[in-house]
């Protein structure tokens, strides 16, 4: 930190060059970007484009095979996490909510699983019950609280998925797929949540192929292809290139045949209700 | 094979929780050090998924059914440590949770499936798959032994846990407070069941999913292989299924035959019920009394005449526990489920004949 | 098919068993009013002493406290016959039968044309037998309806079990609904893919098929479970939040089921 001299503050994560090899298939591809802090990344791709495996590497649950990943000018490393002073540290800044909330929320109930993050980060007790309290209430699933994740409809899965990472209050939030799986109601409460989360100057990193909730939920676009970035641009800007969607799988031909004027910045795919 | 409270004294029953907790102890070290902090979410799945297995019910050679409790299999894959761990804690469960088992007899049913059971599989399994290539027939073979061995040892401590309480623990006027039958009745009465049924079904489990494994990942199956082994070139799957076939009849053949083996065997099987009641006497009576027909257990009719069948000729020369109505269940039993499997050997093959296509049974 | 059929009957036995419990815990009752460290040293008490008693009466009259502790906590004998006395007697039952022919003893009866002899001790050790199972297994069923598993756990961690071992137990107990679930579906979807008989081969390679799929989407779930569990901070220590309020009343069942299992065991000796 101490060769900090540029005057832009240090990017939350600096990536760079990273080739990432999950057994024989390469997930990521020399692939390069950077996370201003503060601002709202989307990662779009189809299945398989590698944004998943970026989402793990940016929390430090994966390791990238070259290259290398620096989160505020510190590099992250596999024996760097190892260090538990600074893995506290980095798991308050920073939460991820998987795409599957069942592996995500493991514990025996709701309460028990929001309670997780802050006590592994050793709060005491108090505090943990104070957050975890108000935490519950945010996210209006206080009267599901002593219920077992198991019997909850997947939008409170979702929600309690999102709780039990927002209680420790993290600077930097990664979701995978936030509105995957759940019914059009649901999903509009994530995505108002999300849209909501502007105001408290979080970083946002979503990755996503629901190109619904893409001009909601950032302010700049990555478009993945094969473990590299394709494109880059404001949501507007990505969403009225149709042949770049088309060819990163993220548009059908056919679902388009109604994207009736090019004078639109962006095609319309479904009416959007705000 | 889950005992449940009030089988076993309590004494029993900390003596068996006092053999277990040094297993316990010792897995649960070796898994840290192996896996270090994976340790808890691995074994909380694999515990699950013990469970799950337990309830699965599977189809035996012969059209009957039976579960298993995927010993075999959990210590092929996961190895004898993490196999006995998580089998421990299923069993744990199931005993708090559905009342399935015991809470006072969790240590025994510990020992039994989980410890003895994943030795057991582990031994076996090894001993037969030696280096074989992971996607070796003969590792099938090996799986399928293995899970047939490890629960009929499971039974077998089951049953002796069982014989022994008549022989410790009475009331003042001589009636038995927990499992009332000696090791005589015990031991046959335990093991009719676990070598024919849950025997096989456990077989059937552990022998199909490594096969299953073999096809689709073999990785899984390095675990409990030597380090060196490779991955062999030969086709897995039916070819497989079709090699375990001399198993299946050996099998069978030794089923047929082992009337003959306990008859050579003879004295060293006499010696479990040395130890025997005083009033052996008295039960002869009362099996003469009968018949020769006691115990008029759940055994079926069918059973019971074969069984006389068995026991007559050895009425000159054999020794006396071989005349016993509950030896001749065993040896009839026994002789009934080898018959069964080669019948349906026989008929598998001619249908496979019939149909133009090789027999598969994975 | 009854091979599918009875999977699947297993499967929804133990989801609706679950539910059940889940249900049950949440009434207002003696025994859901209990912390939870209590009731389980109160109830293992219990159990102990109804497998240490020498004599019918006593375990008779435990069994009799465990029929107030339900009626007391609004379980009703029809859901206990239903889970546990009918099957346990089943079970047990079949297994007791032959005892009164088979254990030495004085006469007291014999069959008029069969000639079998009936023994008092045969009797009594059936007695002995099925009793003492149908009050221990009431018992621990009357623990798991009035309690949540969750505090089952917490209990267990305050009875002093290492805590890797009751957070490996939560997690498992969590995961088996998951399986379970996947476990179902996937029978489900077979069946109703299913035209006409299937053969006894086929049902097999089906059967051992389903679970290595099960094992290895378990294996991956493992490492996926890992991953979450790092991510929240977890460094190889589980920390819960253990809070207990003990009331005055708590105190008092407490000395209550210590006295019940103390007197059980004197008098059973």
């Amino acid at each position: 930190m101490e060769d900090n001299q540029t005057p832009a503050p240090p990017a939350v994560f600096d990536v760079r060059e990273i080739t990432f090899r999950y057994r024989q298939v390469t997930a990521l591809d020399h692939l390069s970007l950077a996370v201003s802090p503060g601002k709202r990344i989307a990662l779009l791709g189809a299945n398989g484009s590698g944004k998943s495996t970026l989402l793990r590497v940016l929390d430090g649950l994966a390791f990238p095979e070259k290259g290398e990943v620096v989160f505020f000018g510190e590099p992250l490393g596999e024996a760097r996490l190892q260090n538990f002073e600074f893995a506290c540290k980095f798991r308050r800044r920073v939460g991820l909510v998987f795409q599957n909330p069942d592996v995500q929320l493991f514990c025996p109930t709701v309460m028990d699983e929001v309670a997780f993050g802050p006590l592994q980060l050793q709060w005491p007790r108090e505090r943990v019950q104070e957050s975890v309290d108000k935490m519950l209430e945010v996210m209006k699933i206080s009267h599901i609280k002593d219920r077992s994740p198991h019997h909850l409809s997947t939008g409170e899965k979702k929600r309690v998925a999102l709780a039990s990472v927002l209680v420790v209050d993290p600077e930097v939030l990664l979701l995978d797929e936030p509105t995957a799986a759940l019914d059009p109601s649901s999903a509009s409460q994530m995505i108002d949540f999300l849209v909501g989360l502007r105001g408290e100057g979080k970083t946002v990193v979503t990755a996503t192929h629901d190109l619904d909730i893409v001009e909601d939920i950032a302010d700049e676009c990555f478009v993945f292809q094969a473990g590299q970035v394709a494109a880059q641009g404001t949501p507007n800007e990505i969403l009225s290139r149709q042949s770049l969607l088309e060819q990163t799988h993220l548009l059908h031909a056919h679902r388009h045949i109604h994207g009736n004027n090019v004078t639109h910045s962006h095609p319309h795919l479904h009416s959007h209700k705000h | 094979m889950h005992i449940p409270d009030g089988y076993l004294s309590p004494s029993t029953c900390v003596v068996l929780y006092g053999a277990s907790a040094p297993f316990w102890y010792t897995a649960l070290r070796r898994m840290k050090a192996a896996l270090s902090t994976r340790v808890v979410p691995l074994l909380s799945v694999m515990a699950a998924l013990s469970f799950v297995i337990m309830m699965f019910n599977l189809p035996l050679p012969g059209g009957t059914t039976g579960h298993a409790v995927g010993v075999g299999i959990a210590t092929i894959i996961l190895g004898p440590w993490a196999s006995i761990l998580a089998i421990s804690m299923a069993l744990g469960i199931q005993a708090v949770f559905f009342g399935d088992g015991g809470i006072t007899t969790l240590g025994a049913n510990s020992f039994n499936m989980a410890i003895v059971g994943s030795l057991v599989a582990f031994a076996v399994y090894r001993l037969i798959s030696g280096s074989a290539p992971l996607a070796s027939s003969r590792r099938i073979a090996a799986a399928a032994l293995a899970g047939y061995t490890a629960i009929n040892a499971s039974a077998l401590c089951a049953a002796v846990e069982f014989g022994i309480q008549p022989i410790y623990f009475k009331d003042a006027s001589g009636a038995p407070l927990y499992a009332p039958y000696p090791l005589g009745i015990a031991v046959p009465a335990m093991m009719i069941g676990h070598l024919t049924f849950a025997g096989l079904a456990e077989l059937v489990l552990s022998a199909g999913v490594v096969a299953y494994f073999q096809r689709t990942n073999p990785g899984l199956l390095k675990n409990t292989a030597p380090a060196n082994v490779e991955l062999g070139r030969e086709e897995p799957g039916p070819a497989g299924w079709r090699a375990l076939r001399p198993l299946w009849i050996a099998l069978a053949l030794l089923l047929v035959l082992t009337p003959l083996g306990i008859l050579a065997a003879g004295t060293a099987w006499g010696e479990w019920t040395v130890r025997d009641f005083s009033s052996q006497q008295s039960r002869a009576k009362i099996a003469q009394a009968s018949g020769n027909a006691t115990p008029p257990a759940a055994a079926p009719r069918g059973l019971e005449r074969l069984s006389a069948i068995w026991t007559a000729p050895f009425a000159q020369y054999a020794p006396s526990f071989v005349r016993r109505p509950a030896v001749g269940y065993l040896l009839s039993a026994m002789f009934g489920c080898g018959a069964i499997l080669l019948v349906s050997l026989v008929a598998g093959s001619l249908a496979t004949r019939a149909r133009g296509r090789p027999y598969e049974l994975s | 098919m009854n091979f599918l059929e009875n999977s699947l009957a297993g499967f929804l036995n133990a989801l609706e068993h679950a539910l059940d419990a889940e249900d049950l815990a949440r009434r207002r009752g003696l025994l859901q009013r209990l912390d939870p460290r209590i009731k389980v040293a109160g109830i293992a008490g219990l159990v102990i002493a109804a497998a240490m008693a020498r004599r019918l009466w006593v375990i008779a009259a435990i069994f009799a406290v465990a029929l107030l502790l339900a009626a007391a906590s609004r379980i009703s004998p029809i859901l206990l016959a239903r889970r546990v006395w009918i099957p346990v007697l089943f079970f047990t039952g079949i297994i007791a039968l032959p005892a009164p022919f088979v254990i030495p003893g004085r006469i007291v009866w014999t069959f008029p044309w069969l000639g079998w002899a009936v023994t008092a001790q045969g009797l009594k050790s059936a007695a002995f037998l099925v009793s003492r199972v149908e009050t221990a297994a009431t018992l621990s069923v009357l623990l798991i309806l009035s309690t949540p598993w969750n505090a089952v756990l917490k209990a267990l961690r305050m009875l002093r079990v290492p805590v890797v071992v009751v957070v490996i137990l939560g997690m498992a107990y969590r995961y088996i609904f998951l399986l379970l679930d996947n476990a179902r579906d996937m029978l489900e979807s077979r069946r109703s893919r299913m035209m006409g008989e299937m053969s006894g081969p086929d049902y097999r390679r089906m059967a051992t098929a389903s679970v290595g799929v099960l094992m290895s989407r378990s294996l991956q779930l493992g490492g996926d479970v890992y991953s979450a569990m790092l991510a929240r901070g977890f460094q190889g220590e589980v920390y819960v939040l253990e809070d207990f309020r003990t009331a005055a009343f708590d105190w008092v069942m407490l000395s209550v089921f210590a006295a019940l299992a103390a007197a059980a065991i004197y008098y059973g000796r």
